[in-house]
């Protein structure tokens, strides 16, 4: 509503990004987690170095530090999450555009439903990996193989929980609305849309776990580029900061995306705030 | 005016030993009410009395019979034939025969439904839970604002219009509900337990205010309840249905002139009266169990 609202403009961009960050980063501050977290890191940092574990097999903090400065200025590190990322999102689109209007559709009719259901549930119990060698064979390793592997990871968890979501939705609601003269349409927009909104936005989570396993596994098939490639190669020359540099890129990428969910999630689901 | 011809309600459920079973929730209930007035459908749980004001409302097919408000019909009643069943499943494959349309919102009756646990959106503000009604009876967006406070300010909820449901408490969610049902000025309020899951306080002031709104809008009100007291302190008419298969009973027509007093001799003595009816059926029924 308008009161709400009266921020506007460049005030309003900064002051969603101040609650972004509070929601996200907000949570490492806590004396709680601090606590925990700031002696680990120690531990990270002092057992290889003082050689309780062996320095060759467990790089410390600092180390991995440096080959993380040093890949970035000497490995084109932004060029390959770049890469990784846009063929990530290309998939994740795809993905959610098909799948949730799917979901709504089958979770609201039964005919709908008879028809398209047990394919769904023939088709999802294939392994995603499973799916690599016939892609490869379809589209070449590539761009399109690389999407298509994600797409695969990422279209059945959004597309079950959407379905599950909408048919959850509680009778009682349809039948206030359609006594007062709601078509299925505005139904499913206003109703069974915003009933299911919060496991539509816990698949979209779903999603994107899913979508990072993929984004691995298509990359070490091939490819000269991206975070998995990046990966390969650590593993090829036995470089073992490397490979933590790459771990923890992939950590915070995806921890990144489920924090922007979070957050969609709070801004347009307000009635569940302070509940 | 409602008119309620024989309506018989059948349903297929499986029973213990997974069989098919025949279940008849309402058995042949005419019933004609007319305008102005408030009905109360009292009886023990299961006894047919709410499916039979989903059939009211259209929200469910009548087996048989079938229900006319000011002479139109609300639903068609289920085929009785397995040839007429086929046609009738053909024609409804994709919308259900309850829907209102696949993309126009249109009203079929003048009708408002509330339940007991409020059924007002909880994803919405209150104010826009108003206008969501306001705007399926295609009230302009110009007005829809205004027409909403004004509904709102009348059932005692002014200055909470931008609250969510969750912030407001249980008689308030249930004033909102009823702010919604007035907004679109409807023929009929059909009440499912309206007043069943607020504490007795809030339930007389309710009821007092439901009462006062029904004084200046002379809508007709069809309450399900199983309070008796509730029933007869409101209505003009109360029907009593007995359990298996749900039929009327017996109908009490109270002629007290409002406003009443709750402890009126004469109201308790109907109330006493109906409550020795509905302890009469439980005991046959004991017995007959045995």
């Amino acid at each position: 509503m308008a009161e709400t609202y009266e921020t506007r403009g460049l005030r309003r961009v900064f002051l969603e990004l101040w609650g972004f960050i509070k929601n996200s980063v907000g949570n490492f501050f806590s004396l709680e987690f601090l606590s925990l977290f700031i002696p680990l890191l120690l531990l990270w940092e002092f057992l290889p170095r003082w050689n309780i574990l062996p320095e060759s097999l467990v790089p410390s903090l600092s180390t991995v530090a440096e080959k993380f400065w040093d890949m970035l200025l000497h490995r084109d590190l932004v060029f390959h999450i770049a890469y990784s990322m846009s063929r990530f999102f290309t998939a994740f689109i795809i993905a959610v555009v098909l799948a949730v209007p799917i979901g709504l559709l089958m979770g609201w009719n039964l005919k709908i439903r008879a028809y398209l259901l047990p394919l769904w549930q023939l088709l999802s119990p294939i392994p995603p990996p499973a799916w690599v060698p016939i892609t490869i064979i379809f589209f070449g390793i590539g761009f399109r193989m690389h999407t298509f592997l994600m797409f695969i990871g990422i279209f059945y968890p959004v597309l079950f929980n959407t379905y599950q979501g909408i048919k959850d939705t509680d009778p009682r609601y349809l039948a206030s609305a359609r006594v007062f003269g709601a078509s299925e349409f505005t139904l499913l927009r206003k109703i069974y849309f915003w009933h299911a909104f919060g496991s539509i936005i816990m698949s979209l989570k779903t999603g994107v776990a899913m979508g990072l396993v993929m984004l691995l596994i298509g990359e070490s098939y091939g490819g000269r580029a991206g975070i998995g490639y990046l990966l390969g190669q650590a593993k090829d020359y036995f470089v073992i900061p490397e490979m933590v540099v790459c771990m923890a890129i992939l950590g915070f990428i995806g921890w990144f995306l489920i924090e922007v969910l979070k957050y969609v999630e709070i801004k347009l689901a307000v009635w569940k705030v302070g509940r | 005016m409602i008119e309620a011809r024989s309506i018989t309600k059948f349903f297929s459920v499986v029973n213990e030993k997974g069989l098919a079973e025949g279940l008849t929730a309402v058995l042949n209930v005419s019933l004609t009410i007319p305008d102005g007035k408030i009905f109360s459908l009292l009886g023990p749980s299961g006894c047919g009395k709410s499916t039979f004001l989903e059939i009211l409302a259209g929200l469910q097919a009548p087996t048989d019979g079938e229900i006319r408000i000011d002479g139109s019909r609300v639903l068609e009643p289920l085929p009785s034939t397995r040839k007429e069943m086929e046609a009738y499943k053909r024609r409804y494959r994709f919308i259900s025969p309850v829907a209102n349309g696949v993309f126009r919102d249109h009203p079929k009756h003048d009708i408002a439904m509330i339940f007991q646990d409020y059924a007002v959106f909880p994803w919405m503000t209150a104010i826009q839970n108003v206008n969501f009604a306001l705007k399926l009876h295609k009230i302009p967006r110009a007005q829809r604002n205004e027409r909403a406070r004004f509904f709102l300010n009348r059932v005692g909820l002014a200055g909470v219009e931008h609250k969510y449901p969750s912030q407001l408490s249980g008689g308030m969610r249930q004033r909102l509900a009823l702010a919604r049902a007035l907004s679109v000025e409807p023929k009929i309020i059909l009440m499912d337990e309206p007043f069943a899951a607020v504490d007795a306080l809030t339930r007389e002031r309710l009821q007092d205010d439901l009462l006062k709104i029904w004084g200046e809008t002379g809508v007709i009100i069809v309450m399900v309840t199983h309070d008796a007291p509730e029933a007869v302190y409101l209505s003009d008419e109360v029907v009593i249905f007995s359990p298996g298969p749900g039929t009327i009973r017996n109908r009490i027509s109270i002629d007290i002139p409002r406003p009443r007093r709750r402890s009126d001799p004469e109201i308790i003595e109907i109330q006493d009266r109906i409550f020795a009816m509905l302890q009469y059926d439980l005991d046959q029924e004991s017995e007959y169990s045995i």
